[in-house]
């Protein structure tokens, strides 16, 4: 049980002039599931290696119950660690494995077997104790090193992608066990993923981060629908918020020749230029003229939903150049044919407007 | 037309193959041949033809009791300093190899580069300034003078470099330091455990470095009974009368060798390498690494 504190935290690798993390600052709770997420260079790999010790923090703090870690070894940190590509000793069985951490604090041989025999029933991997992680499956490998992590009882766990080499279907059975095994233990956990969904649903808190630079940390309800920035706004949901050119306008937001009316008051002057995200849920099909023009391309019918691209028209511009399509969400069997033209109007003004230049979130009044 | 031109080329290649094969296979089977037969049959029989087994039992005895069992005395020598000189070898260039290629200090590059250029320097180019150094320890003469220069093994520092920076992943050592090793522990646990093959390879290559080297051995002793069994062959060719008939004149009382005893010492000479070769190779297995990562 701990609470870890990134004060200002910046590593800048050598031969580089661009911090891979930029004075991170970011406290993780006790007992708390913090989710770090990211696309792939965003530098959360990197602040997980420095709070695990394997990477150098060249300025700011990182704290453990308020004691800087800084200068600890990693083998004096008191933390344990899933790596993405498990990273099991391939010359020891699975207990070997599992007791490595203890053998190494000395802990007499019958504890030893004690605890790798009670982590091993809680992973239900009682029966593969004596083989080498040759001999294992996938998910096998990756509840080893679950179990690795588990039987030292450290103070805080990191996991760096433990999913990504599982096939999706152990992934989402593997995604919820994690989930709920980290709250049974109550061990403060800082969990790496590039996917966010593994992000929204293990996460009690979710940290985005972009250029080594954190963008946004909250809960997971509160990223979908308060997203600080366009980064966050595009990066959280799938299929993704759309994103559109507008300028505010009298009670809404112009976009092309269409209007489209704001649930608040905008508390922007008129002109402003805007970035308008809209979720695909918000949008549906407007009865009664207006609305944003599209034409149908693509439909994805999944079965319990369905997903129509359509191709912006008439001069309504996508707020990242080139990305001209809309995507909108519909219930089964009702969505349009491809090449229909369609009007798509915002359900109860659900939009969120973003400062053009900076992409900062305009926070609209009630 | 095309077939027929593919089967002409086949037919060169094989031919080819074949006319090599011969070349390098035909001296080996005459040397296996050779201690079958005396040194008469040997000038006036084929080649390839076999002895007798009576033969071959006497040529062995011969050359083993030759001048009081020298054959068996060297061969013991070449053994201590071998298998010592190996031992060194690995010691040294084990965890040498594993710090270039897994740790980082100031100057690892430049060690690197040094290795590099070292392993290029011929072995001989040494021998000479290594007498003056062993000779000032007050080492000439003993066993250290021909063991202690096998620490420096500049090769297999570098095959343990390419080994340990091609197969062992960095996060298995990450792992191991956040479960609680040191380095030294890292190292001895983990790293070492699976350098077996490495392990194997720079024993077997120190050990041939070793036991067929004649220049430094040549230098560092002075009596008989220090020889290594290189430089014993050397002796024998000196004993052998075919190879010098001016000292051996018929009916001298001196016991001579003869050609079959020369080749069935040279037999004895290279057994020990081949027994070791196929203990080594048994523990070259690959695949020690697999299930580590999933790559």
């Amino acid at each position: 049980m701990a609470i870890v504190t990134f004060d200002e935290a910046t590593r800048t690798y050598p031969n580089s002039d661009q911090p891979a993390v930029d004075r991170l600052s970011l406290e993780v709770r006790d007992g708390e599931f913090l989710v770090l997420v990211g696309p792939s260079g965003c530098g959360k790999t990197t602040t997980l290696r420095m709070l695990a010790g394997l990477e150098n923090v060249d300025e700011g703090e990182i704290l453990i119950d308020g004691k800087s870690v800084v200068n600890l070894a990693p083998r004096d940190r008191d933390i344990a660690m899933v790596f993405q590509n498990y990273a099991l000793y391939p010359h020891m069985s699975v207990a070997q494995n599992m007791g490595f951490a203890l053998r190494m604090a000395k802990v007499p041989k019958s504890e030893i077997e004690e605890r790798v025999r009670a982590a091993a029933k809680i992973l239900d991997i009682e029966d593969y104790l004596e083989r080498k992680p040759r001999q294992l499956s996938g998910g096998q490998r990756q509840r080893v090193a679950m179990g690795r992590a588990i039987v030292r009882q450290p103070r805080v766990f990191l996991m760096d992608e433990p999913l990504s080499n599982l096939d999706a279907k152990l992934r989402v059975a593997t995604r919820a066990e994690i989930a709920a095994l980290q709250r049974n233990l109550g061990v403060t956990t800082v969990y790496v993923t590039h996917d966010q969904v593994e992000a929204m649903t293990m996460g009690d808190r979710v940290a985005v981060m972009k250029d080594g630079v954190l963008q946004q940390c909250d809960t997971p309800q509160t990223l979908y629908d308060e997203p600080a920035n366009v980064f966050v706004a595009g990066f959280i949901g799938s299929p993704s918020m759309n994103l559109l050119e507008g300028t505010v306008a009298d009670g809404g937001v112009r976009l092309g020749s269409t209007t489209v009316l704001a649930a608040a008051d905008l508390r922007v002057p008129a002109g402003t230029a805007v970035t308008v995200g809209v979720r695909p849920e918000s949008l549906a099909i407007t009865s009664g003229g207006g609305g944003i023009p599209a034409t149908v391309s693509m439909v994805e019918e999944l079965g319990s939903e369905a997903f129509v691209h359509a191709r912006l028209a008439d001069g309504v511009e996508p707020a990242v150049k080139g990305e001209d399509t809309i995507v909108a969400r519909f219930e089964p069997r009702t969505a349009p044919a491809a090449g229909e033209l369609i009007h798509l109007g915002v359900k109860n003004g659900a939009m969120q407007l973003f400062d053009a230049s900076s992409g900062a979130r305009i926070v609209a009044g009630s | 037309m095309a077939l027929s031109r593919r089967h002409a080329m086949n037919f060169i290649a094989i031919m080819i193959l074949l006319f090599f094969t011969a070349f390098f296979f035909v001296p080996i089977i005459w040397l296996f041949l050779a201690p079958t037969k005396t040194d008469g049959q040997l000038l006036t029989e084929s080649p390839f033809a076999f002895g007798s087994l009576s033969t071959l039992a006497h040529t062995f005895h011969r050359i083993v009791t030759y001048s009081d069992d020298s054959v068996l005395i060297w061969l013991k020598n070449s053994a201590i300093y071998s298998f010592g000189g190996t031992a060194l070898a690995i010691l040294a260039a084990i965890p040498a190899g594993y710090a270039l290629a897994l740790t980082h200090f100031i100057g690892r590059r430049l060690l690197l580069a040094i290795t590099l250029v070292v392993m290029i320097m011929p072995a001989t180019a040494l021998v000479l300034p290594l007498f003056l150094e062993i000779n000032k320890l007050g080492l000439y003469g003993t066993i250290w003078a021909l063991i202690l220069p096998f620490g420096f093994f500049p090769f297999g520092v570098y095959l343990t470099y390419i080994y340990f920076s091609a197969t062992i992943p960095k996060d298995l050592l990450a792992a191991a330091r956040i479960d609680g090793a040191g380095e030294w522990r890292v190292f001895w646990h983990i790293a070492l455990p699976l350098a077996r093959p490495i392990v194997a390879l720079v024993g077997f290559f120190a050990f041939v470095a070793s036991w067929n080297n004649f220049f430094l051995p040549f230098v560092m002793t002075y009596d008989s009974s220090q020889y290594p069994i290189q430089i014993g062959l050397q002796q024998l060719i000196g004993s052998t009368a075919s190879f010098n008939p001016a000292n051996y004149s018929a009916g001298s009382s001196i016991v001579v060798l003869h050609r079959p005893d020369l080749a069935m010492a040279v037999i004895i000479a290279i057994a020990p390498v081949l027994l070791v070769f196929l203990f080594a190779q048994r523990s070259l297995v690959t695949g020690m690494l697999a299930g580590a990562t999933k790559e």
